[in-house]
């Protein structure tokens, strides 16, 4: 497990904006017929989410990132995960990643709430024997009962929560990537909830977690990092967070 | 869980990098067939939870659909119910197979966003859970086949080997097709109706409701130039004791070859792009 690290050379990722209009072949087809470039992307807007980025992290890390709206935090989790391929640079990533990005990944509303769990370890990357195994102790978790053989469409939002959160949880990671600190559902449950991951966090080698909640991460992260436009500060120490914050 | 774990990304770096980087993701997705069984199997029970019968409900919809137009065109196009039950039972299930693994092919991207957009999955895995879930509901409805065969007496004549290297042409051709269309409809939405026009028209240009040995002589080659003709006779010749022509097998290899290449060309092409399309 000491093997695990992250590195993040001169990364770029830029979005094509498909306008919504040209999501339609019609207009596509009509582009070509007066004599439009044929195929081409280029002259399409660009949003660049991340330009240029440098990161290292190795085991024991704990990097916070913080940044405005739209500064790309989310982009770098989902690079990160191997969801978006770099435009320029390079991504490496050593260990088994989690990515607690969106917590209604893969749930399916038709389905019960025990095929939810099994669906989504599955996606996870555990085999059927070891979701089977952790069936039980996700169910407790989850304390949804005897709901868990019912439609997730019958549940309440925090019954969704709930069983969105002790299903994506239940897995081991190397390399754990989280968008917000995703505690949710009552109090009680939060309690439960907070100490899952943080078992979550003590067991995985590397912690990625975009917050806007400064107090959560000088908790929870000793790494920072900030996000502007795109354009990453290098990594500091998070008992630098406050001039970080105000450079 | 294996910590050996490791994952490299790289911007572009030529055609022949684009190209391994969309052969590993096949190889991924083969590696992990079973993620893709789960999905297509996950797809199938959630899809029928509380109803009593189940994918059976199809089936029970295409038997009856066999009937009333086995016996009602058997007599208009004069032909004895026990020959042409068969040939519509067969055609109508298998063609049936054919338009759905098609016309869901569209939705293989689109429904997969919240996984491609947060998850290193191969992409093909979602056409093999396309492709897949649609193996599991043929696998229903061949009980109509069966007993359909059974009824009319061809069931011991019926040359099964052939039928099943045909049933592998029609899988393989079928496969590219549905990825085609996942990776256009991606791109630009109004795809799928188009898509839903060209099999509807299919299914009425391709002899399933009619026997294909009714077309006068002179107009063959509308049969011998509709790919759909020849994969659905490679597999329904065999099992009503009728011989595949030869160049149908020839057909359905150069279109095999040539569809994945084109297909697989295409996918190595827009690889990156089609989570940034969803
Ligand atoms: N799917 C997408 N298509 C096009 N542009 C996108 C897409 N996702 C994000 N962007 C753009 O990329 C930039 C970075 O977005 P990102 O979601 O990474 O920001 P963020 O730092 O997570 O913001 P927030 O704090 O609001 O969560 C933004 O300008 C956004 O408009
Ligand atoms: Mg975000």
């Amino acid at each position: 497990m000491t093997n695990v690290s992250i590195s993040c050379r001169d990364l770029s990722l830029r979005f094509p904006v498909y306008g919504v209009d040209a999501k339609s072949l019609k207009k596509h087809l009509a582009k070509i017929a007066v004599g439009g470039k044929l195929g081409s992307h280029h002259g399409s807007t660009e949003v660049t989410a991340i330009s240029g980025l440098n990161l290292e992290l190795k085991a024991g890390d704990r990097l916070g990132l913080i940044g405005h709206n739209g500064s790309g935090k989310t982009t770098l989790l989902r690079a990160l995960s191997g969801a978006y391929e770099p435009d320029e640079g390079s991504i490496e990533v050593n260990g088994h990643i989690a990515a607690l990005l969106d917590l209604s990944l893969g749930i399916d509303p038709t389905a019960t709430g025990f095929d939810n769990i099994r669906l989504r370890g599955r996606i996870a990357g555990l085999t059927a024997k070891q979701v089977d195994e952790r069936l039980d102790e996700i169910a407790e978790f989850s304390g949804l009962g005897p709901f868990l053989a019912m439609p997730v469409k019958t549940y309440s939002a925090g019954m969704q929560a709930r069983l969105a959160f002790a299903a994506a949880t239940a897995v081991e990671a190397d390399v754990l990537l989280m968008d917000e600190w995703i505690a949710v559902g009552d109090a009680d449950f939060q309690k439960l909830a907070h100490r899952r991951l943080l078992k979550l966090v003590e067991r995985a080698g590397i912690l990625v977690l975009a917050s806007h909640d400064v107090e959560l991460l000088r908790l929870y992260c000793n790494k920072v990092m900030r996000m502007e436009g795109g354009v990453a500060s290098p990594v500091t120490d998070i008992k630098k967070l406050d001039e970080l914050m105000a450079a | 869980m294996d910590t050996a774990t490791h994952m490299l990304r790289t911007g572009r770096r030529g055609t022949l990098f684009e190209a391994q980087m969309a052969l590993r993701d096949l190889r991924t997705s083969v590696e992990r067939i079973d993620l893709a069984r789960s999905l297509a199997w996950h797809d199938v029970v959630s899809r029928y939870r509380g109803s009593i019968l189940g994918p059976l409900w199809i089936t029970l919809s295409m038997g009856l659909m066999i009937l009333g137009i086995g016996v009602l065109w058997g007599g208009l196009f004069r032909v004895p119910v026990h020959e042409f039950v068969p040939l519509v039972a067969v055609g109508i299930v298998f063609f049936g197979f054919v338009t759905t693994t098609i016309n869901e092919g569209c939705d293989t991207f689109v429904q997969a966003a919240g996984m491609l957009s947060q998850t290193a999955l191969p992409m093909f895995t979602f056409v093999w859970r396309t492709v897949l879930r649609n193996l599991i509901n043929l696998g229903h409805h061949v009980v109509i086949v069966g007993a359909v065969l059974v009824w009319a007496g061809l069931w011991a004549g019926a040359n099964y080997p052939a039928a099943a290297l045909g049933f592998i042409f029609l899988v393989i051709n079928v496969a590219w097709i549905s990825m085609l269309v996942a990776i256009i409809s991606a791109r630009f939405r109004d795809i799928p109706q188009a898509v839903a026009s060209v099999t509807q028209a299919a299914a009425i240009m391709t002899p399933v409701y009619w026997p294909p040995d009714r077309i006068p002589e002179k107009y063959r080659w509308i049969l011998d130039f509709n790919p759909f003709y020849h994969l659905l006779q490679a597999v329904r010749a065999p099992l009503i004791g009728k011989a595949v022509e030869p160049h149908s097998y020839l057909v359905l290899a150069l279109m095999a070859l040539i569809g994945w290449g084109l297909v697989f060309s295409l996918f190595a092409n827009t690889r990156r792009r089609i989570v940034h399309y969803l």
